[in-house]
């Protein structure tokens, strides 16, 4: 700094010319504050600056709230922490950050009720209201910034979020790529040299570019030290060996689930099959804090129903931000299915500990959308359970006690029972592997309407507890005896034409004519079903063993039994048609409406229209497909 | 506590009568028992050109006023002092050059306006010990008398925070930054004695608001 600095150089004078109205100089810095935050931007200096010396600094600590009978009234900037908006029957408006404001009382007056809380301890600018009135009477921009803030908020509660995206980016791109790696004959001491040299709390142990092993600090701590052993001993004796590793293109979502609930450190990342990086815990945690992850974790947690059921009772607003930021429709249904997977494997291990443990081993599957990991909101319970073969009449019992429990369970959270009894509970859904197998040959033989029925659900099975070898060997008799019953894939294939598209000729939709839902359609009955059982009807047709759609339709192209664009077409219509139920679902939420699947496609935008009804062209011309390849000659 | 500052003043009450600083002794002394929201807080900052109290000398002082446990911005002041020897190196610290000083305030005159901001309130100091140690200084040479007021020092208390933890304590943990990143509080660019002083307002209202979480904290539980 030297005197040609123009504002400086009247040094003693200059001072109150550079700061018009300010108290001290040193002031500027809450006033450059401000001054970037809405709608103070848009304030001159001269109006601006006076109002530094109303100013008071407040601090509040997570939890304290404001509401309408607030004492103190005026405008709150944040100078940092975070806090919650939300209106009385506690659904979140809104959640503000450092530079952003509100006004309590004015919020409360202009419809109904908000409270405001400090979710992380928070350092306030406090405008007391005669400034804030003043402001808004002589500043017809800062008015307008205020008038109407509620109705904005409204809108704006659809689009805050705390960045889930974040958590389906690959985890490629939080890995470390520092790896330190050592040869399977160095020494514990060389390598517990070279990690601290590197600063790092891990080293691989690779033998020609073969990953053998890891050797972690807690490795040193437990197998080395405590053990005792001399210094010169070789690194591939305390290692762990067989290491599990995930491909970089896994999302940070998976990543941090396995990591978790394996108790995982540390875990390779290979891409193309070479070891290229390494994720920690702590790289995940810094990925991001605020996010379904926890929620998955902390359901892990809990030790009875009711707290399980505190827990995911915000399952639909947070649906709603996650939405809002951008996740799409596939993605929430990731997320929802690993939620209720979650909860289900929860009342699994606290019926366990209820009634002891398996008397042989069996495991716990999910069909339908829970096994497609395509849940929405609202989804019912479609689940089973398998038991090993060795099992005895007299301990039979056991599995009723446990299925009972964890159906009552699920309920009780809010996956009600299946109107059609598919659960666990349900006697035919709880049978030995090979009672399952000669049921799964019966339909085959025999498919009457209602065992067509039953496969459309049951034919999408995934372990989700337990010895998961048994759902897969129950998923080969289905595969097997689907894939070579041409009589069956028929019968499934007459099951699929059933539901026709709801396009008239001219390309009109064809809508409800009477009944609650006049003049709607619905996108999941006419849309989302139709592509998932031709996909499925596909897949069965040639051993796919994949239940995702989205997944079912990349193997079926990568085998050539669909070409890629009609497989892709049929991706492309499945996920528009998700986005816009899910939008739908969204805006019923945030207007406090029961979640439903009805959209009235007059009210849709002439684009969604037009995109529509080319979903529904799609879905027309694999159905076409469908009735050529596996009902030739039926008519 | 209270009782032993008013012995100590009785010692120099004689001396200093009619001075700046009896009128500042004049106004009445807060109680212990008072919630720490009720009482008035001057917290204070200054700048030297050495640490140590018999070489060095006062540059600037800053202060704010924290009432009903905020910030009041508009009591914030920043007084440069007229240094009777070059500041030298330290200059490189707190960026006070001597060019910049010499259209400074005299001594007794920033002592003036600061017992008469401090009637009444308590001090707060980020390491009080060293900043009262010049300021006595200056009230020594010009009433011959310490200031002898109420005292609140962010660092002994949250070194006494960080005590309890049982853990030990780390180099910087105890720093004016160090201590308001515990507290959630924004970076700030220290080194000039008001805004040194308002962070350590900030860092006060922080503490005290998360040890009166749902229960009262007395001024007594702070000094």
């Amino acid at each position: 700094m030297t005197n040609e600095t123009p504002s400086q150089s009247e040094s003693g004078d200059g001072d109150e010319v550079s700061y018009p109205g300010l108290a001290t100089p040193e002031l500027i810095t809450v006033a450059e504050f401000i001054g970037q935050t809405l709608p103070f931007n848009e304030l001159p200096r001269e109006t601006l600056y006076p109002i530094v010396s109303r100013i008071v600094v407040q601090y509040h600590c997570q939890g304290d709230s404001f509401d309408a009978r607030t004492e103190e009234r005026g405008l709150r900037i944040l100078r940092s922490g975070a806090v919650e908006l939300r209106d009385s029957d506690n659904k979140l408006l809104d959640r503000l950050g450092e530079g952003e404001s509100f006004h309590i009382a004015g919020l409360n007056a202009e419809r109904g009720e908000v409270i405001a809380t400090v979710i992380e301890d928070a350092l306030f600018y406090f405008v007391p209201d005669e400034v804030y009135r003043q402001l808004r009477d002589t500043d017809r921009n800062f008015d307008r910034y205020f008038s109407g803030q509620r109705n904005r908020r409204l809108r704006r509660a659809a689009r805050y979020q705390p960045e889930p995206n974040t958590m389906m980016q690959e985890v490629s791109t939080v890995m470390s790529r520092e790896l330190l790696t050592v040869p399977p004959s160095s020494s514990v001491r060389e390598t517990a040299q070279a990690m601290a040299q590197r600063r790092v709390s891990s080293a691989f142990v690779v033998d020609d570019d073969e990953l053998l092993g890891i050797v972690t600090d807690r490795d040193l701590r437990v197998r080395f030290v405590a053990a005792g052993l001399a210094s010169d001993t070789p690194v591939s004796e305390i290692m762990t060996p067989d290491l599990e590793w995930v491909d970089g293109s896994t999302t940070i979502f998976a990543t941090t689930l396995l990591m978790t609930q394996r108790r995982f450190h540390h875990l390779p990342v290979k891409i193309d099959g070479v070891t290229r990086g390494i994720v920690t815990t702590s790289d995940l945690i810094l990925a991001k804090q605020d996010d379904p992850v926890y929620l998955v974790q902390h359901i892990s947690r809990q030790n009875d129903v009711q707290a399980i059921k505190e827990l995911v009772a915000g399952m639909s607003n947070l649906m709603v931000q996650w939405v809002a930021s951008g996740m799409l429709a596939q993605q929430v249904g990731q997320v929802l299915t690993a939620i209720s997977d979650a909860i289900t494997i929860r009342l699994i291990q606290l019926a366990e500990e209820k009634f002891g443990p398996a008397p042989v081993p069996w495991c716990w599957t999910g069909f339908g959308s829970q096994a497609r990991a395509e849940q929405l909101l609202g989804a019912d319970q479609d689940n089973g359970l398998v038991i090993d073969d060795s099992v005895t009449d007299a301990q039979l019992p056991w599995f009723e006690q446990l299925a009972r429990f964890v159906c009552d369970g699920l309920n009780e959270v809010g996956y009600v029972y299946c109107p059609g009894g598919i659960m666990a509970s349900t006697d035919t859904w709880r049978q030995p592997l090979a009672t399952w197998q000669e049921t799964v040959r019966k339909w085959a033989r025999t498919p009457t309407p209602d065992a067509v029925m039953r496969v459309s659900i049951f034919f999408d099975i995934r372990c989700i507890y337990g010895q998961c070898k048994l759902a897969e060997r129950l998923q080969e008799t289905m595969l097997d005896q689907a894939s070579r019953n041409s009589i069956f894939l028929a019968a499934l294939a007459a099951n699929v034409l059933d539901s026709k598209p709801p396009l008239g000729i001219f390309r009109r939709f064809v809508v409800d004519r009477d009944g609650e839902h006049r003049s709607e359609l619905d996108l999941k009955k006419r849309g989302v079903l139709p592509v998932t059982e031709i996909v499925r009807l596909h897949a069965l047709a040639h051993k796919i063993t994949a239940v995702n759609t989205d997944e079912r339709l990349k193997a079926l192209a990568a085998a050539r039994h669909l070409t890629i664009a009609g497989s892709r077409n049929l991706a492309d219509a499945l996920h528009f048609i998700q986005q816009l139920r899910i939008k739908h679902q969204c805006e019923q939420i945030t207007r406090g409406e029961k979640v439903s699947n009805f959209v009235n496609p007059r009210d849709l935008p002439k684009m969604a229209k037009e995109q529509l009804r080319d979903a529904f062209t799609i879905i027309d011309e694999a159905q076409s497909s469908v009735r050529q390849t596996y009902r030739a000659g039926m008519g | 506590m209270m009782w032993r500052l008013r012995m100590r003043r009785l010692v120099y009450q004689r001396r200093i009568a009619g001075t700046a600083l009896h009128s500042c002794w004049q106004a009445p002394l807060p109680s212990t028992s008072s919630d720490w929201r009720k009482v008035s807080f001057l917290v204070a900052d200054a700048e030297m050109s050495s640490l140590d109290a018999a070489t060095g000398e006062l540059l600037s002082v800053g202060w704010v006023v924290v009432e009903n446990g905020a910030i009041e911005l508009g009591s914030a002041q920043h007084h440069l002092i007229r240094s009777e020897r070059s500041v030298g190196h330290s200059a490189t610290i707190h960026n006070l050059r001597d060019h910049d000083l010499i259209d400074g305030s005299t001594r007794d005159r920033v002592l003036g306006s600061f017992l008469d901001a401090a009637a009444g309130k308590v001090l707060v100091f980020h390491n009080a010990a060293l900043d009262m140690a010049f300021l006595n200084k200056i009230s020594r040479r010009e009433f011959n008398a310490p200031v002898l007021m109420p005292l609140v020092d962010t660092l002994l208390q949250e070194e006494k925070l960080l005590r309890r933890r049982e853990q030990p304590i780390k180099a910087g943990e105890l720093r004016l930054q160090g201590c308001r990143e515990r507290y959630g509080l924004p970076h700030f660019h220290g080194h000039n004695a008001l805004l040194d002083a308002l962070s350590t307002a900030e860092l006060l209202i922080a503490m005290a608001s998360r040890r009166s979480a749902g229960r009262s904290l007395t001024l007594g539980q702070l000094l």
